[in-house]
């Protein structure tokens, strides 16, 4: 059931307020979620009984809660995760109320916001213009803001480089992280996904949400259309309506195969529309990861 | 190719106007940025080839469209080879055959009749306008057809009041009198258009196909053929006979109908229905199987509701040439005929008895007769009135009053038989008879007795076998009524005075008169100058006897005549013979019109022709019947729907000559139809394959 839809999410300015909504909303829906207690890296709390160890109590949800929880940490003592955002120029693509890496970047804010809240060290990176602006992984309360001043600043441009993603990625990412990338995957780079994908040879956990946009996806254009690249130079006079149904069968097909590859990859991948529920999806991707986890 | 409305052909100037949109119509595209570019390429890369060939198709059919539309409403004209291939020789005298015959009566929706109707006007349209044209409808009566001119509104009326015929059409001869009619027309082109189904009855292929003569040298008309039933075969099952008689043997007022049905399609009809009416009413009903080219009889029986002549029909279930699936028919049934005969000479053993051949041979066996025995004193006591026909065979002259009784029975339309013998004195009965003997009486003759060598015995010599009594006597019946030998006869006066009414139906060899008729009032008397007994001759023996005695009551009653079968055929004339003459004032058609009438050289009345089939009605002035009514019927060799094949057709007129052969070309080709046929399914596919992606 959405909790925040795309309109109303686009309607609060600015990334700090979008992701703490979506992060509130995916809060609020854990909780009536029959998968309570799990997260990212959840750590589940149960609640005390006699016999478990006291040292195990969380002092913070007893303040909080007036009840005894045990909390479980044996998966997030040194989780590290970083959220990688594409900025390219195809992400600003917009048809709907949010573009592409506005989806990007609310998404990204709510679960540095998720992490953080845990006392997982988050981080960022966004490749924008060819270039990578970084934020290092803390778990510090503050590091909060930095990471949402930092998506906050996000401007698309430049082409999409997945397979320069990858390498920048696996020269910061020394020890084992969990890496999640926002882009919507459109690089015509030979085997660009499974470069970046391949992270996960080196033990890091990776997950992928692609963000497209419901033009993208159902090609609603009837009249003859001049189509512009948003990364470079390329354009095409065209009827559209002649080649909707082949668009179609092409968009598919990548689909199909980014899902493919996922899969054989073995990391989770969530396809987000910009109109859909940004928290519906989020939780959508946290209870994957759950089941993954049992 | 002509055109009605050249025109409209400017419309077509329309077709470019895809072209032109394609080459002006520049309107510039909507630019948007879009970030899935790279699939928009690569669709495009693919379908590319495909979409450039769907576009061409579709400027294609748009073009095809807008040039068909107003082509087809400009109305062209396929002129047919021939009137192309005349029409560079130069115009043509036409003369235009359309058949009547019956065979145009065949229904496929319209009757071949109304496609004719509509061949026709269109040949006529399609003449140009310096070519003269007569009109030969060919039917049972064909006229001398007017020479050609240009007359065409008149030869489309004549075209729209004209109709089928139920008779057949001598096309051979129509093509003769249409060929010499284009004689008369200087121009050196000749043309011959028929119309017709060409049924293999109605053009006969082995005698000589029409010449033209120009300049004193016959030469071969171009003839243009116009199959009305499009090469089509014509299935069709007809009545080719119907026989209906009375059947006494079956019992009273029984009649017997005898009919034949051929089949000339190529498939079977199963159980089909055939109805017999008698008198107005349905009596009988039978179902027919009808196998491929065969031909069926079927006898249905059934019993009339009166003596007298009674009409009836068979009506087969009707075909798409209904007309021949109905036959009518009159046929005779025996009424009653009451017979008082009085016995001049009663005797005890049966065979010397006056009466005894007599009387026998009245009640033998489907015989009507229905006679009375009494003694010459006896009858005197008898109403006559209760009888049709008294026979006084030997007796003495009656009575004064008797003879009165007797004049008055005669004159009131009763029959008289009076026979010789013993009992009859002459100059007694030409004193009580007067008023009834066809002639007076003289004395006996003895012309010797059977065996005796002295006197040879006397035979009939001249006979009058026209006449309705003798009318059975053919051949070996004839020979055994010449073979009866008479022993002793009356003589009778000479008729050579005036006021003589006497008809001597027979003759001894003497020159006697054996058999004589007189007519008294109404009523008819005849007198056989022999016995009707062994006593005189041996005739009472002659197996000519039985039906003499029989037709002689008939005859004497009245009834005789309307046994005789008269039946006229569509196309032909009837002799009619009335009693007197003037008694037949008209004769009404079964559609109620007068029927021509003329008197013929025999005294007869010719009758016809006959146009409809059905059951006709001679009147006297008053409207009365005057006479019995007689069916009229289909030829049935007109219903025969067999075609001349179009190659024999061909070789008939001449391969070079022919320049429409029957069935291809004329195939009547509206093409501005076609054309919007076309455009309407241009139309469908552009929008097909514009849905197509």
């Amino acid at each position: 059931m959405p909790l925040l839809d795309a309109a109303t999410i686009a309607k609060l300015a600015g990334v700090k307020v979008r992701a703490r909504a979506v992060m509130e909303g995916v809060l609020s829906g854990l909780h009536k979620s029959p998968h309570q207690g799990q997260s990212v890296e959840f750590s589940e709390h149960k609640e005390y009984a006699p016999g478990d160890e006291l040292r195990h109590l969380d002092w913070k949800a007893y303040a909080k809660f007036d009840r005894f929880y045990v909390k479980r940490f044996e998966h997030e003592t040194d989780l590290r995760a970083v959220l990688v955002v594409d900025a390219s120029g195809s992400m600003g693509y917009r048809s709907a109320a949010l573009s592409k890496l506005e989806v990007a970047t609310t998404l990204a804010g709510a679960l540095s916001y998720l992490l953080v809240r845990q006392q997982d060290a988050a981080g960022l990176s966004v490749l924008s213009g060819g270039r990578f602006a970084d934020v290092p992984p803390r778990a510090a309360a503050g590091h909060l803001m930095t990471l949402l001043s930092t998506l906050e600043a996000v401007v698309p441009a430049g082409p999409t480089n997945l397979p320069a993603a990858a390498d920048h990625l696996a020269e910061g990412l020394p020890r084992r992280a969990m890496v999640v990338l926002f882009s919507d995957l459109f690089d015509e780079t030979p085997d660009a996904l499974r470069r970046i994908l391949q992270l996960r040879s080196r033990k890091h956990d990776v997950a992928v949400f692609q963000i497209l946009d419901p033009a993208e996806l159902e090609f609603p254009f009837d009249d003859p259309t001049l189509f512009l690249s948003m990364e470079d130079e390329r354009r095409l006079e065209v009827n559209a309506r002649e080649i909707r149904e082949s668009y179609l069968e092409e968009l598919g097909a990548f689909l199909a195969q980014t899902r493919a590859l996922c899969a054989e990859m073995d990391v989770d991948y969530q396809l987000v529309r910009t109109d859909d529920s940004l928290d519906a999806a989020l939780l959508q991707f946290l209870a994957k990861r759950q089941g993954r986890r049992r | 190719m002509t055109f009605v409305h050249p025109w409209l052909l400017l419309g077509a100037l329309g077709a470019l106007l895809p072209l032109l949109v394609h080459l002006f119509d520049r309107r510039r595209p909507k630019p948007r940025p879009f970030a899935a570019i790279a699939f928009v390429l690569r669709s495009h890369r693919r379908t590319a080839s495909r979409l450039r060939l769907k576009r061409l198709l579709l400027y294609t059919l748009r073009t095809l469209l807008l040039l068909a539309v107003p082509v087809a409403l400009a109305r062209p004209q396929l002129v047919r080879p021939g009137a192309a291939a005349l029409r560079a020789s130069g115009p043509a005298a036409t003369a235009l055959v359309v058949d009547r015959s019956l065979s145009m009566r065949f229904r496929d929706g319209d009757t071949l009749f109304e496609k004719a109707r509509e061949e026709a006007r269109d040949a006529l349209a399609g003449l140009l306008p310096e070519e003269p044209v007569t009109l030969v409808p060919c039917g049972p009566d064909v006229e001398v057809p007017a020479a050609p001119s240009f007359e065409r509104a008149r030869l489309r009326e004549t075209l729209d009041t004209l109709q089928p015929s139920y008779g057949g059409a001598d096309l051979n001869r129509c093509l003769a009198l249409a060929a010499r009619a284009l004689e008369d027309n200087p121009l050196p082109g000749k043309r011959l258009v028929v119309v017709s189904a060409f049924t293999a009855v109605s053009l006969q292929l082995d005698v000589p196909a029409p010449r033209v003569k120009v300049a004193d040298k016959l030469v071969q008309p171009e003839v243009v053929l116009r199959d009305v039933a499009r090469g089509r075969a014509l299935p069709n099952h007809f009545l080719l006979d119907v026989k209906a008689e009375a059947a006494p043997q079956l019992g009273p007022r029984m009649v017997e109908v005898t009919f034949t049905v051929r089949n000339v399609s190529p498939g079977e009809a199963q159980e089909v229905p055939a109805a017999l009416e008698l008198g107005g009413r349905p009596v009988a009903k039978a179902f027919l199987a009808l196998a491929p080219g065969s031909t069926t009889q079927k006898t249905l029986s059934a019993r009339a509701e009166a003596g007298g002549a009674v009409t009836g029909s068979i009506t087969l279930q009707p075909d798409a040439l209904g007309e021949d699936d109905r036959r009518d028919f009159v046929v005779q049934v025996p009424r009653d005929l009451r017979v008082l005969v009085v016995d001049g000479a009663p005797n005890a053993v049966r065979y010397r008895d006056e009466a005894f051949f007599y009387e026998a041979a009245l009640s033998a066996p489907g015989s009507p007769a229905r006679p009375t025995l009494r003694d010459a004193e006896a009858a005197g006591r008898e109403k006559l009135s209760d009888y049709d026909v008294v026979a006084l065979l030997n007796v003495p002259a009656p009575s004064s009053e008797a003879a009165a009784r007797l004049k008055a029975f005669v004159e009131a339309g009763g029959g008289l038989l009076l026979s010789m013998g013993d009992q009859v004195e002459a100059d007694s009965w030409n004193q009580r008879l007067a008023a009834l003997l066809p002639r007076p009486l003289r004395l006996v003759k003895s012309a010797g007795a059977t065996g005796e060598t002295a006197l040879r015995p006397a035979r009939l010599g001249d006979v009058a076998w026209e006449h309705p009594l003798f009318l059975p006597f053919t051949d070996k019946a004839r020979e055994g009524l010449l073979a009866a030998r008479f022993s002793r006869y009356m003589l009778v006066e000479a008729g050579q005075h005036a006021g003589d009414s006497a008809e001597v139906l027979a003759a001894f060899d003497d020159g006697a008169p054996a058999l004589l008729l007189a007519r008294r009032g109404k009523g008819r008397v005849l007198l056989f100058t022999s016995t009707v007994d062994r006593d005189w001759s041996d005739f009472a023996i002659r197996t000519s006897f039985l039906p003499l005695v029989q037709r002689s009551a008939a005859y004497l009653s009245g009834g005789l005549e309307e046994r005789e079968r008269v039946e006229g055929h569509i196309g032909q004339t009837l002799v009619l013979r009335p009693e007197t003459a003037g008694a037949v004032a008209e004769v009404r058609a079964p559609s109620g019109g007068k029927v021509p009438l003329r008197p013929d050289a025999d005294g007869g009345l010719r009758v016809g022709p006959f146009l409809e089939p059905g059951i006709y009605r001679a009147l006297d002035a008053a409207g009365a019947p005057a006479l019995p009514p007689f069916a009229v019927v289909l030829d049935a060799a007109q219903s025969d729907l067999t075609r001349v094949k179009p190659e024999a057709l061909a070789a008939y007129f001449g391969e070079e000559a022919v320049k429409g052969p029957a069935g291809a070309s004329q195939a009547k080709a509206p093409f501005w139809t076609w054309l919007l046929v076309a455009a309407a399914l241009v139309f469908f596919l552009e929008g097909t394959l514009l849905r197509t992606p």
